[in-house]
């Protein structure tokens, strides 16, 4: 007996497989330049399953080639810099093989990236006073240099963990996860990125408090507060996306919350191709929700 | 044979030089990081502003968000501010979709929109998409949707396009304005337009002061390539990155949204303001100088306005404003908090 997800992750898979590029990668949309984000979260979704082994196998050899010289990635092949989607490079190697030398490389680069530090006191005074954040605390940029975003700070700390480097960059991340704990709204969950600006609480969103969730969940389950949990809930449905509901059910599932209304509205959007919204995106992290949920690397 | 001797006419001469020499490189120093060439491109452009022709604003009073009437009424402004011809042109309609709060008014009214796509179509644009990368969702879709303007394209047949992820290729980063960034990635929709409708909102906003047509263009720039919500034109710089981007970008032309306009706590938390106006132009800078004085902000006070008109971005100097009139639709919004 199958999985209630199994015949909406199975329709999902084969959609997967139907819109891969010819160059092994995905893009945003079917015939979409081949991009690392989707191509990262279709190998996590597809993982080692053996029906899908030749576009798992092709898709591992793209992630390779798009690997830059630095051990980063970009947003394609083509993209001359490494960001954030180093993150969706490693989750998506690491998925196969945790320790292959690329995913060692973008491990190396994610942990040497230059993030933005306050500490100037008359700074750090200002910037608590404004934003209401203690801008010592490090997660990850969206881009080399810049300030830290909570969606890229639980991607990078997701990768590592995927990676089973947990243990050897025990500091950093216990920073980064002070960064999440600090980021927190008022009333819980996560937005972008501060939780106040010029006198005026921000409220959460679904989406960066599905990712925070996700890398506490893993890294330090005890930061996890029943509000951020009654946020995402909220916030999930309100926005009504199929991927804020395929996050949020990834996020709850991983907490161990049953959520049968998100899963029965988000098999409702899937699309007769098997797709949701047409996004390969999309359809590898709803496959996911419906199908077991975030793939944990083994522990020990 | 002596060793040649300095007369006091070389020494003099000498002196000249090393002086213009030494002026030169502390005016370049004192222009980093845009550099004495890029500095005195911008200050001679503003200048030749002032001699000039002056743009053109339309501006339309005592408007609702009736649909039959806010068509007729945009037809009317369109042809009085001497827009572009569109026929046969690729248009890229970008309204500002930044967020979705119940009850506030936020976003490009969905009728403006709408009306803005029965003039194209009514002039003969051949290809017209609808298309916002929100800065601060991750997915437009529910945006699109509460907002009420899936329903609006829906009747027209009109696609959107989630520029965030919207296959973003390098184009040159124009003007100066991006030191030390030689392209921007852009959306393939924007890159590919042959013109873009800025529909803008009427608004204050705690950083830029006001957000208007150019400040609305911050949405064109692809999340996937540079986060949410879009950190790299807050560590450019607001001014730099509002002027760069408007600079970088296929011809823009602009009509804002001020019959609900926005005022304190902008862009996301201001409170509403039944202004009743609409403005049209083609050119952005005028547009937004007129928007920003109908908000009762000179454009000294706005620092990208400021910037725009000294360095000719557009004109900002002579401006004629037909319709209504700007003195009597005059208002003054209560300012974001700083």
């Amino acid at each position: 007996m199958g999985m209630p997800g199994e015949p909406s992750a199975r329709n999902a898979r084969a959609f997967l497989t139907r819109s891969q590029n010819p160059d092994g990668g995905w893009g945003y949309r079917p015939g979409s330049p081949s991009a690392t984000e989707p191509t990262g979260a279709a190998l996590v979704a597809l993982g080692p399953d053996p029906e899908a082994a030749p576009a798992v196998e092709r898709a591992r050899r793209w992630l390779e080639a798009a690997q830059r010289p630095d051990g980063g990635w970009g947003l394609s092949r083509e993209d001359p810099e490494s960001h954030w989607m180093t993150a969706w490079g490693i989750l998506g190697l690491a998925r196969l093989n945790p320790h292959a030398p690329e995913v060692a490389r973008g491990v190396r680069w994610l942990i040497e990236l230059p993030v933005i530090r306050i500490e100037a006191a008359e700074l750090t005074a200002e910037v608590s006073r404004t934003l209401r954040i203690d801008p010592r605390l490090r997660g990850w940029p969206w881009r080399p240099g810049e300030a830290s975003w909570v969606e890229p700070t639980a991607l990078a700390l997701l990768a590592l963990d995927a990676a089973s480097v947990v243990e050897t960059h025990r500091d950093r991340i216990a920073e980064a996860v002070g960064y999440l704990v600090d980021r927190r709204c008022v009333g819980g969950g996560w937005n972008f990125g501060n939780p106040f600006m010029l006198g005026a609480n921000l409220p959460p969103r679904p989406h960066p408090t599905a990712w925070a969730l996700l890398a506490l969940r893993i890294l330090s389950p005890q930061a996890i507060r029943p509000e951020d949990v009654t946020a995402l809930r909220a916030e999930m449905y309100r926005d009504g996306g199929a991927m804020a509901l395929a996050l949020g059910q990834l996020a709850l599932t991983a907490i161990g919350i049953e959520e049968p209304e998100a899963r029965e509205r988000l098999q409702r959007q899937q699309a007769p191709d098997g797709s949701w919204e047409s996004s390969p995106y999309v359809t590898a992290l709803s496959a996911l929700a419906l199908n077991g949920g975030w793939p944990w690397a083994p522990r020990g | 044979m002596g060793a040649p001797r300095l007369t006091r006419r070389a020494f003099l001469r000498l002196l000249l030089l090393a002086g213009i020499g030494g002026g030169l490189a502390f005016a370049e120093r004192r222009t980093q990081p845009a550099g004495l060439r890029q500095f005195l491109t911008w200050l001679l452009r503003g200048w030749r502003r002032r001699v000039e022709p002056p743009a053109t604003v339309a501006l339309g009073a005592s408007l609702s968000y009736d649909e039959a009437l806010l068509r007729d009424a945009l037809m009317a402004l369109w042809d009085q501010a001497g827009m572009p011809d569109v026929a046969g042109k690729r248009v890229l309609v970008k309204p500002n979709l930044i967020e979705w709060i119940e009850g506030r008014p936020l976003v490009t009214a969905p009728e403006v929109v709408g009306a803005i796509l029965d003039v194209l179509r009514a002039r003969g644009a051949a290809e017209i998409v609808v298309g916002e990368g929100p800065g601060f969702r991750r997915d437009a879709g529910p945006v699109v949707e509460h907002s009420g303007l899936a329903a609006v394209l829906a009747r027209r047949g009109i696609p959107f396009i989630d520029l965030n992820y919207d296959d973003p290729r390098p184009v040159p980063a124009r003007d100066g304005w991006f030191p030390g960034q030689p392209r921007l990635w852009l959306p393939r929709h924007v890159v590919e337009a042959d013109l873009i409708v800025s529909a803008a909102k009427l608004k204050t906003h705690h950083w830029a002061g006001v957000t208007l047509s150019l400040k609305n263009l911050f949405g064109v720039v692809p999340g996937i390539r540079y986060g949410w919500p879009k950190n790299m034109l807050h560590v450019n710089g607001l001014t730099p990155s509002i002027l760069g981007l408007r600079q970088s970008m296929p011809p823009v032309v602009s009509v804002i949204d001020g019959i609900v306009g926005m005022e304190g706590d902008g862009p996301l938390f201001g409170t509403p303001v039944p202004h009743g106006v609409l403005l049209v132009g083609a050119d952005p800078l005028a547009v937004d100088v007129i928007g920003a004085r109908l908000m009762g902000f000179e454009p000294e006070e706005i620092e990208h306005l400021h910037w725009g008109i000294w360095a000719g971005v557009g004109q900002g100097v002579h401006i004629e404003v037909r319709g209504a009139s700007l003195e009597a639709l005059g208002r003054r919004y209560q300012r974001p908090p700083k």
